[in-house]
């Protein structure tokens, strides 16, 4: 389970302020309790920006506050709800379902992201999400560079029963994008879903070259898809991302690897931008809705 | 460059305990912090983390040689590299055929690196075949025969069986017809248990030499728990680090390699199938700590140029004098060994040096317009650029199809990269050092740093 691990360790590190005065909080004693705590942050794989945060909110919280005997936990545990509220932002699914389903025109959303982050399989599950709420779309193969992409997004649209737009390879895939509108502009299709390449985000032409494809295509919706087993480097992923072709939600991939899923953090607090899904596993089901309380509740209670 | 940040906070805080007048424990202590913050921000498991900062702090009060500030160096230097797997063992060929099986979680670049294994192993003279065990992964079968198209490799596949030991164990009698196989296997969870069993199935049908676990530079504190079920379950030969090419911090990675105690084997440093190096801990350690690093750029020049071509370059390149023409070899040369800016890592004191990123791509742009430009001056210009007057230029220029402003540009490089060569010969590296804030060179020279010449 995602933040299992901080789960557990949260729970260590009360025993530092257990035995804390019932006085008012002194910074020395705060400290000492972050110190245990920072850890476990770390160790979930939170990005260090972003345990500044925690830590920043915490503070302004806790010192100076009475703590009386017997309460500490459930204070403390309402300082962390309020950290980690400030640290995550909301997000609606239902309301994008309304929007593309009151748009007259195909509601075009983008992905972008690193390579090997689950740009394609995210775009199935969703394809399947919007199969599921009777909304129907297609698929435009806008990865043109790595081998067997295209043949990847079509196995995704046979199995699926959703079509999908493609070219050659080494073709442009602004024009591929292009395509896949006008068709779903002339069969009334709902959605348009673009698959974009892969790549590091600190090779400069690669990333102009995804600025070009978004001012042609112009996309509704602009996703960025991230790994969430990613260290500190998702912060200057996901904001170098953001910087070039901002983007309106996020989603997290692979969470069911690893119980340390600290990256659903680190990248709304970097850009601000809500995370929208998680990806939670190989079946094209596996696609949660972001809850923002619900996770707060998963790793505090 | 490779674990830029993390090494530049190492160097950051060498420099400062060395630049100490006195070295007492507190000042051990702090260095010791600073380095502790440096690999925890650059993904390094917290535990391994601490193991080898205390490891460092105990070597550093034991030796006794709190005033030999070299000696501190050599000590993180030695610990850096028995925590990367010691020397680092090359990749044994001498077995026919020598079995490779690539595992890893999905996204990490399984595939596309057995390409680029199948590539390397081409260069040494081998015959490698590429074995589809993907059968899981829409269209990952197709992926690895495009890639083998392109390596000009055998690939062996079915893509009507769904287990993969029986695919091994259908192509097992045609595995003796090439030097190396190597299997790719389908992305897995390594606490997903029926995908272990899966790959387990694989392991007892095709008996690999080598188990290769492939990990992003870019995976955080996940790294250490996954390479610690992998290694349980199959024993993990080496690590093969993907996506070096980006911001990416490496440190788990490195905690991966750690805790199966295998040696990091080779590095993707891009998207082309010829961006992987072989790793050497104690060459990448000397990089990390600001060294350079020459013996790679010589080895994988020597792979891609004739052998006759390289020792003339060479010599021109140490004795400082090149002239036109030997840039435009060198360019068409640089032109296969990647970008600028990986050629530029490799050279000793470089990294320190600090170029801008932006500098390094624009200088990539130019490089472009070299060639065109140098094609239209003639033998004599080329072998004697002192000539190129005014008239002599705009002719170049026009003849180009490029400005006077860029045919100008390139003398200029061409005459700063004169001074760089002159810069790298002989006693300069001590200059650079001393920049560095090494005094003495001695601990350094016993480091073994290999081919660096210092």
């Amino acid at each position: 389970m995602v933040f299992g691990f901080l789960k557990k360790k949260i729970k260590e590190t009360f025993d530092v302020v257990k035995k804390v005065t019932e006085k008012k909080l002194t910074k020395k004693e705060f400290d000492k309790f972050f110190d245990a705590l920072e850890f476990s942050l770390l160790e979930s794989n939170i990005a260090y920006d972003t345990i500044l945060a925690i830590r920043e909110s915490l503070e302004k919280e806790l010192i100076g506050k009475e703590i009386k005997r017997g309460l500490q936990e459930k204070i403390i545990m309402n300082a962390l709800k309020n950290a980690l509220r400030g640290v995550l932002k909301e997000s609606d699914s239902t309301k994008l379902l309304q929007e593309i389903k009151a748009s007259k025109e195909p509601i075009v959303i983008m992905f972008v992201g690193t390579n090997g982050s689950g740009k394609t399989t995210t775009i199935a599950k969703i394809a399947y999400w919007l199969k599921k709420n009777n909304i129907s779309c297609v698929l435009a193969a806008c990865d043109t560079f790595r081998a067997a992409s295209i043949e990847q997004l079509e196995k995704h649209g046979k199995a699926l029963g959703i079509k999908v737009v493609k070219h050659k390879y080494g073709s442009d895939a602004a024009a591929v994008a292009y395509d896949a509108i006008e068709h779903a502009k002339a069969k009334g299709i709902k959605v348009v879903m673009i698959d974009t390449a892969g790549r590091s985000h600190a090779n400069t032409n690669l990333m102009n070259e995804l600025e070009k494809i978004k001012r042609v295509v112009n996309p509704d919706y602009v996703v960025f898809v991230g790994d969430a087993l990613t260290g500190n480097d998702v912060v200057d992923q996901c904001k170098t991302f953001n910087d070039v072709t901002p983007f309106d939600f996020a989603v997290l991939t692979k969470t069911d690897v690893d119980e340390k899923g600290g990256a659903i953090l680190s990248v709304s607090h970097a850009t601000g931008v809500p995370v929208m899904f998680l990806g939670t596993g190989q079946l094209y089901k596996d696609l949660e809705q972001f809850d923002k309380e619900k996770l707060i509740k998963l790793i505090l209670e | 460059m490779v674990l830029d940040n993390l090494g530049g906070a190492i160097r950051n805080s060498i420099r400062n305990l060395i630049s100490k007048v006195l070295i007492d424990e507190k000042s051990v202590n702090e260095f010791i912090k600073d380095v502790q913050r440096a690999m925890i921000m650059g993904d390094v498991d917290v535990k391994l983390v601490f193991d080898l900062t205390k490891k460092i702090k105990e070597d550093i009060l034991k030796s006794k040689a709190f005033s030999k500030k070299e000696q501190i160096v050599k000590i993180v230097y030695d610990n850096l590299v028995r925590f990367l797997g010691g020397e680092g063992e090359k990749i044994d060929t001498s077995k026919k055929p020598l079995k490779i099986l690539l595992v890893g979680t999905f996204g990490s670049g399984k595939t596309t690196t057995a390409g680029k294994l199948a590539k390397y192993f081409k260069r040494k003279g081998l015959k490698p075949a590429l074995l589809a065990l993907d059968t899981f992964r829409p269209a990952a079968v197709e992926q690895l025969e495009q890639i083998s198209e392109k390596v000009k490799a055998q690939m062996l596949f079915n893509k009507k069986e769904k287990k993969p030991e029986k695919i091994v164990k259908e192509f097992k009698d045609s595995f003796k017809k090439y030097d190396v196989i190597i299997a790719d296997s389908a992305g897995r969870d390594s606490l997903d248990k029926s995908l272990i069993k899966e790959v387990k199935a694989i392991y007892k049908a095709f008996e690999p030499d080598e188990v290769l676990l492939v990990i992003p530079a870019d995976m955080g504190q996940a790294a250490k728990t996954q390479a610690e079920e992998f290694h349980k379950a199959l024993g993990i030969t080496g690590v093969i680090v993907t996506k070096l090419d980006g911001t990416a911090k490496g440190g788990g990675a490195l905690s991966a390699c750690a805790v199966s105690g295998s040696p990091v084997k080779f590095i993707g440093v891009g998207e082309g199938l010829d961006d992987l190096e072989l790793f050497n801990p104690k060459r990448f350690v000397s990089r990390l700590l600001g060294m350079g690093d020459l013996e790679t750029l010589l080895e994988k020049a020597s792979e891609e140029l004739d052998m006759e071509k390289i020792k003339d370059l060479s010599e021109k390149f140490l004795s400082g004098k090149f002239d036109l023409l030997d840039l435009y070899s060198q360019l068409q040369a640089v032109n296969k060994l990647g970008s600028f800016s990986k050629i530029l890592g490799f050279l000793p004191g470089v990294s320190a040096l600090k170029i801008p990123k932006e500098m390094l791509n624009m200088q990539e742009e130019n490089v472009k317009k070299f060639k065109p430009i140098m094609d239209s001056m003639t033998l004599e210009e080329l072998k004697n650029p002192k000539i190129l007057n005014a008239s002599r230029i705009e002719r170049i220029a026009k003849g180009a199809g490029v400005t006077v402003k860029d045919v100008r540009m390139l003398l200029k490089q061409y005459g700063q990269m004169k001074n760089m060569v002159k810069k790298l010969q002989g006693g300069n590296l001590k200059k650079m050092m001393k920049k560095l804030g090494i005094k003495d060179l001695k601990a350094l020279e016993e480091m073994d740093l290999g081919g660096l010449g210092a």
